[in-house]
């Protein structure tokens, strides 16, 4: 991965990068490999699907209504929402995720399939940064998904039951555990897939980035301006 | 919301005004450069990003503008996680910035402002 690269990204990102796409490659914990991989082409393929070009001119992305333009192999519901999230994330809302539910995917399988899109979406991000097309596909490994989950997780307030964690505030004026670290807790599988692959990019203090700590937090928020994210 | 309140403990905060305003000084150094880089990016317009990436090198250097887009890649993630989970502002954040939210604007993206905008259109 990132083979023939000009500029100058850290060996733990890409390191990183090529290890959640062995990740992702494989079975979770609700998927298996063949789909966690189908999961990101589905993601691709949204980029150019017409009719989230067409509900991204709409005032709202409900008014329009077709087919999605894609591998479509996964459950329709779980295929909206992947190209929903991929290209509109700004005007997602909770009736697509209840959508998602209706359709017989469990909560534990939408947390998962969350991790997997947006794992991909930092790694095909970073490759479109610095100029590179995004990786191939990995190749799927045979597998079984585990199950796991973390019984432990809370209502507290998302979607979703999340993390457990106590909410002393440390010195970034956060809590040692915020919320968006425990948004995926249900299934450790899925926290642990993105947020090694989110790692390597970020840190509340202390960044270990040649741009300052300002400058950072300035084009994180600009970033979370552009998409529309209110967290 | 989480970087912002970080922001809150640096020296150099940026000015959380030109989040949303374009014509604000961020307050931050070249800053106009890193709004044209990331922005370039998280919309998908390549070519840009192309021109944008030049000229960032010659402004920061190859390592910072390596930087830029390392940053503006991870949000590009993590902002999709935390819309596809409704996940709340943490409870210390949400007191604090609850001024900065509506000054901004930043108020009109929170998940129940967008379910009563988006899904009664349906």
């Amino acid at each position: 991965m990132y083979e023939g690269i000009q500029y100058p990204l850290r060996d733990s990102l890409k390191l990183a990068h090529t290890q959640s796409w062995e990740m992702i490659s494989s079975a979770g914990a609700f998927w298996t490999g063949k789909e966690r991989v189908a999961i990101v082409a589905e993601a691709r393929a949204a980029m150019e699907c017409p009719l989230c070009e067409e509900r991204k001119k709409a005032l709202s992305p409900n008014q329009v209504h077709g087919e999605h333009w894609g591998p479509g192999t996964l459950p329709d519901a779980l295929i909206d929402h992947i190209h929903r999230i991929r290209t509109d994330p700004g005007r997602m809302t909770k009736s697509v995720f209840e959508g998602v539910m209706a359709s017989g995917i469990s909560k534990e399988a939408y947390i998962e399939a969350t991790s997997v899109i947006n794992a991909s979406v930092i790694i095909d991000t970073m490759h479109r940064g610095v100029g590179l097309e995004p990786p191939p596909l990995p190749e799927p490994r045979p597998g079984e998904p585990s199950g796991e989950i973390n019984a432990d997780a809370v209502e507290d307030g998302a979607w979703i039951p999340i993390l457990d964690a106590p909410k002393e505030i440390s010195d970034t004026g956060l809590p040692a555990i915020p919320n968006i670290v425990r948004s995926l807790g249900l299934v450790p599988a899925a926290g642990a897939l993105f947020f090694s692959t989110f790692r390597p990019h970020y840190a509340l203090t202390d960044i270990p980035l040649s741009i300052t700590q300002g400058q950072a937090e300035f084009v994180a928020s600009r970033v979370s301006a552009l998409n529309q994210c209110f967290y | 919301m989480l970087l912002r309140e970080s922001a809150q403990n640096e020296a150099t905060m940026p000015n959380l005004n030109a989040v949303t305003d374009d014509q604000s000084d961020a307050g931050v150094p070249n800053s106009q450069t890193l709004r044209q880089l990331s922005e370039s990016l998280i919309k998908g317009e390549w070519d840009t990003l192309a021109l944008e990436r030049e000229k960032a090198t010659a402004t920061l250097g190859l390592q910072q503008t390596t930087d830029v887009l390392t940053v503006a890649s991870a949000f590009n993630g993590i902002t999709r996680v935390a819309d596809s989970t409704g996940i709340p502002l943490d409870d210390t954040t949400a007191a604090a910035t609850d001024e900065m939210r509506k000054n901004t604007g930043i108020e009109q993206f929170e998940y129940q402002q967008k379910s009563s905008r988006y899904d009664s259109s349906g």
